[in-house]
């Protein structure tokens, strides 16, 4: 007998032309960027197939990212939803078992996804006359592919279990994902170079049976979270005790009256308002932003603290040349947490129904912007900073980098003017949409085309279309990119493998034109944003829903 | 202390509310009728600053909406018909929240805070998460909210939705009171018993026109034309006791119709209180017995079904 809820969620998908839209959009972008990068020799040297097996390579680690960005997207807010419309407790009342339930959101969250991973196919089969690259190889690329898409699903459902908002799901699933995502790049990346009947082995046997073990495991948690739920009723509010979650928190805890946390996690008031105080900022920073408990943050902190203990280690000590690897990894940090503090700011208020109550008080636009914008910049600007003390700490240890002292603060300039551009597109976000949801996701693509697509497109052109007027334009709208940027700085650094004390030292060049161009740009954005977030607010302020 | 002259809203070709004329006085309490979807909340919203005109204008304690709206806000206290409260903030740090936003100085928060849950019975409550509260205690907290900045006006948009019996009592009363201190208050409803024994006025809005509003004894009386009596006869079979009693009522002279539900006869007559008598008259002449003999009063929703064709928007 089919699945109801599957049925429902299908029919809800395919109503709506979205999904064609995305599913045509893709697979016209990876058809422009194989046909782009399709190599322009007359004649082809199957003996070389160095070109065919970069390019099947882009085209598998490209579609493996965008499988675990999409994953959580589709399924974070499977029931996460259900509870925000309040339909959760009627579907969980219902004949339908709790396996039943999350069977059919799990296929109907991971269908999409699969559909688009196999429409490109074809795609892939064009490539493989180039050479380089076996029908072994592409099979075990879609295998490890669809098996980390449907246990990143699974994952991200059994979060939109556990938490009572969308918004929390789809971050803590995005930071859950992101290690094992990056460590499977990683891997498919040095087993192609190490051994490729390894990589075989390993992608066809070993991870898809990972893979089936983590989606038991996490279908068994997801079908036992459903049947005694504890965030229905009362309108499926879950009152969150702070004290009672400290004792039972597993590793970190967030003690908000000990320094560090308590730069971003303020003490609950014991006293009224001062005079002078914005009553917007303090009731984010002490009630709002941690009012559905700590457990989000508290995997935000230790996951990004796990990630960056290896990658601290390896590319400011052991690799010093590949310090700007790790302020990558920071800003990559900053991107994802920004939106979760500040994208729901507004968009949580018209979701609640108190952006009315705020609206008819006698506090100006701005006031409350600030409010909003500072409360959710101070937190993620925290937690981003927490990732810079190694970097502080490298400089003093490390002597090759006192030379290099003005590189790493201005980097740090970059850390900072990033925190504020992420949060401000975030705010743009959230007082553009109406759900926090929808909010958090714009969020996510609009930092993603701006921080990560310029330099992946200048990386591209620098490697497909090299020295053409594309090429040079390309490297020039990289200047709008955190990422572009912090690898723009002049690095001069001993070489580690080389014991002989006057050999050459390795050397980043300088682009000063392009740190130059991303100052400007990023004043320019933020300034228009904020200026464009001022005059909608205003709009808004003034006729609130019409 | 309220007016609107002239407010209509259309959101393209579809008008919400169209040139509407108000006019609420100091101290009343008047009491916005109209079916869901007439435009109650729409021109609440106007009110509130929350809304532009498409045209005509509104006065909000003298200041104009559209054109002093902070005036206008600092006047109002305002309760949306579905809010929310915010997570992780106390029942006082709710309301000290919402003090401070109204700029109140915090020297005299701490006591207007004390004073509003008192007045609001939530005292009790005072050191309990907002999120955990009952659906009534939340509305008392809201209206607690409404009242922190002193505002004359009081504009409130379906109070006791939701409630149990009890609460709206409460709520009823505390309306009651907030009017002998002085306030005016704009009550949008569409239960009319809650609004029938504490509103001094009223308004009925249907389709986006006020079809009528005044004070409502006016409105009472401006469509009450013919009387309605109701009258319990004694069942007596054998003398056609019943029967007897309602031909005299249908040979009455201002005779409209009647209605029987078993011993009960409920008339509607053009007559004024000595033709009543007359027909008491008759009754006893003629041997016919009955246990009451009433002049109903008309009820608000007789007004309300009366004006109304049950037509929304």
């Amino acid at each position: 007998m089919a699945n109801p809820v599957l049925q429902r969620e299908l029919v809800a998908n395919l109503r709506s032309p979205r999904a064609f839209a995305l599913q045509a959009a893709f697979l016209l972008l990876l058809g422009a960027l194989v046909a782009m990068a399709w190599p322009s020799a007359p004649r082809l040297t199957l003996a070389n197939p160095e070109p065919a097996r970069r390019l099947v390579d882009l085209f598998f680690i490209g579609q493996f990212l965008l499988a675990s960005l999409t994953a959580p997207v589709f399924a974070a807010g499977a029931l996460t939803g259900e509870k925000e419309r309040k339909t959760y407790e009627l579907l969980l009342a219902s004949a339908l078992r709790p396996a039943q339930i999350v069977w059919g959101k799990w296929a109907a969250a991971l269908l999409p996804s699969v559909l688009l991973i196999v429409s490109t196919l074809p795609i892939v089969v064009l490539c493989l006359p180039l050479g380089g690259v076996s029908l072994y190889e592409v099979l075990a690329a879609y295998t490890a592919l669809l098996a980390a898409l449907a246990c990143f699903s699974l994952f991200s459902l059994l979060c939109s279990a556990h938490f009572t908002r969308t918004t929390a799901a789809l971050v803590t699933s995005y930071f859950c994902i992101l290690p094992p995502a990056l460590v499977g790049v990683a891997l498919w990346q040095l087993l192609g170079e190490w051994s490729s009947g390894v990589r075989l082995a390993l992608f066809l046997g070993v991870l898809p049976a990972l893979s089936a073990g983590a989606c038991v495991l996490f279908f068994v948690l997801t079908s036992r979270k459903l049947w005694y739920p504890s965030d229905i009723g009362s309108e499926g509010r879950d009152i969150v005790d702070e004290q009672q979650e400290l004792r039972e928190a597993v590793g970190l805890v967030i003690s908000r009256d000990e320094f560090p946390d308590r730069l971003f996690a303020p003490a609950k008031r014991t006293d009224l308002l001062p005079d002078d105080a914005n009553p917007v900022l303090d009731k984010e920073l002490r009630s709002e932003l941690f009012s559905q408990g700590t457990l989000m943050p508290r995997v935000v902190i230790q996951i990004s603290l796990l990630l960056a203990v290896p990658l601290m280690g390896a590319c400011l000590y052991l690799i010093p040349i590949f310090a700007p690897w790790y302020l990558a990894y920071v800003l990559l940090f900053n991107m994802l947490t920004a939106p979760v503090f500040t994208a729901g700011s507004v968009s949580g208020e018209r979701e609640r129904r108190t952006l009315d109550l705020l609206l008819v008080t006698t506090l100006r636009p701005g006031t409350i912007l600030w409010g909003k914008l500072f409360s959710g910049l101070r937190v993620s600007s925290v937690l981003t900073m927490f990732l810079m003390w190694p970097v502080a700490l490298a400089c003093v240890l490390v002597p090759e980098y006192y030379a290099n002292l003005p590189t790493f603060a201005g980097m740090l300039a970059v850390v900072a003017v990033t925190c504020i551009v992420s949060s401000v597109v975030s705010l743009f976000c959230s007082v553009s949409f109406q759900k926090s949801y929808v909010s958090l996701t714009a969020a996510y693509l609009a930092l993603g085309c701006l921080y990560l697509l310029p330099p992946a497109a200048d990386y591209f052109a620098r490697t497909y279309l090299s020295e053409t007027p594309a090429a040079s334009a390309v490297h020039t709208a990289a200047a709008a990119s955190p990422f572009s940027a912090v690898f723009a700085f002049p690095l001069e650094v001993k070489n580690p493998n080389d014991p002989n004390p006057n050999a050459p030292k390795l050397i980043r060049p300088a682009d000063w034109p392009l740190v130059a161009g991303y100052f400007a740009a990023q004043a320019i954005l933020v300034l228009l944003l904020l200026a464009f977030i001022q005059r909608t607010f205003r709009n808004r302020y003034d006729a609130a829903g019409g | 202390m309220i007016e609107l002259q002239n407010f209509s809203k259309r959101y393209g070709d579809f008008t919400a509310v169209e040139n509407l004329t108000l006019r609420i006085g100091p101290g009343e309490l008047f009491g916005f009728i109209g079916p869901n979807g007439a435009g109650k909340s729409t021109t609440i919203r106007f009110l509130v600053t929350l809304l532009k005109a498409t045209s005509g204008q509104g006065f909000v304690a003298g200041f104009s909406v559209g054109r002093q709206p902070m005036d206008v806000r600092r006047s109002i206290g305002y309760m949306p018909d579905a809010f929310g409260v915010y997570d992780g903030m106390k029942v006082w740090e709710f309301l000290d929240f919402f003090a401070a936003a109204y700029q109140i100085p915090h020297a005299r928060r701490r006591t207007i805070i004390n004073d509003v849950m008192e007045l609001l019975d939530i005292g009790g409550k005072r050191d309990e998460q907002v999120s955990s509260l009952s659906r009534g205690m939340t509305q008392r907290l809201c209206l607690a909210k409404t009242l922190v900045h002193d505002p004359p006006v009081l504009i409130l948009d379906e109070p006791t939705s939701g409630l149990d019996p009890r609460a709206r009592l409460e709520i009823k009363a505390l309306l009651r009171e907030l009017r002998n201190m002085g306030k005016t208050i704009l009550i949008a409803s569409h239960i009319l018993t809650e609004l029938a024994d504490c509103c001094t006025s009223i308004g009925i809005l249907e389709r986006g026109k006020l079809l009528l509003h005044g004070p409502i004894d006016d409105v009472y009386r401006r469509i009450q034309s013919n009387r309605r009596v109701e009258i319990r006869f004694v069942a007596v079979q054998e003398s056609n006791n019943q029967q007897r009693g309602i031909a005299i009522l249908r040979r009455q002279p201002g005779f409209v119709d009647l209605q029987i539900d078993g011993p009960k006869v409920t008339a509607e007559i053009a007559a004024d209180e000595a033709a009543l008598a007359t027909i008491v008259d008759e009754f006893a002449a003629e041997g016919v017995r009955f246990h009451s003999f009433a002049d109903l009063d008309p009820t608000l929703e007789d007004v309300f079904m009366l004006v109304t064709k049950g037509a929304v928007n």
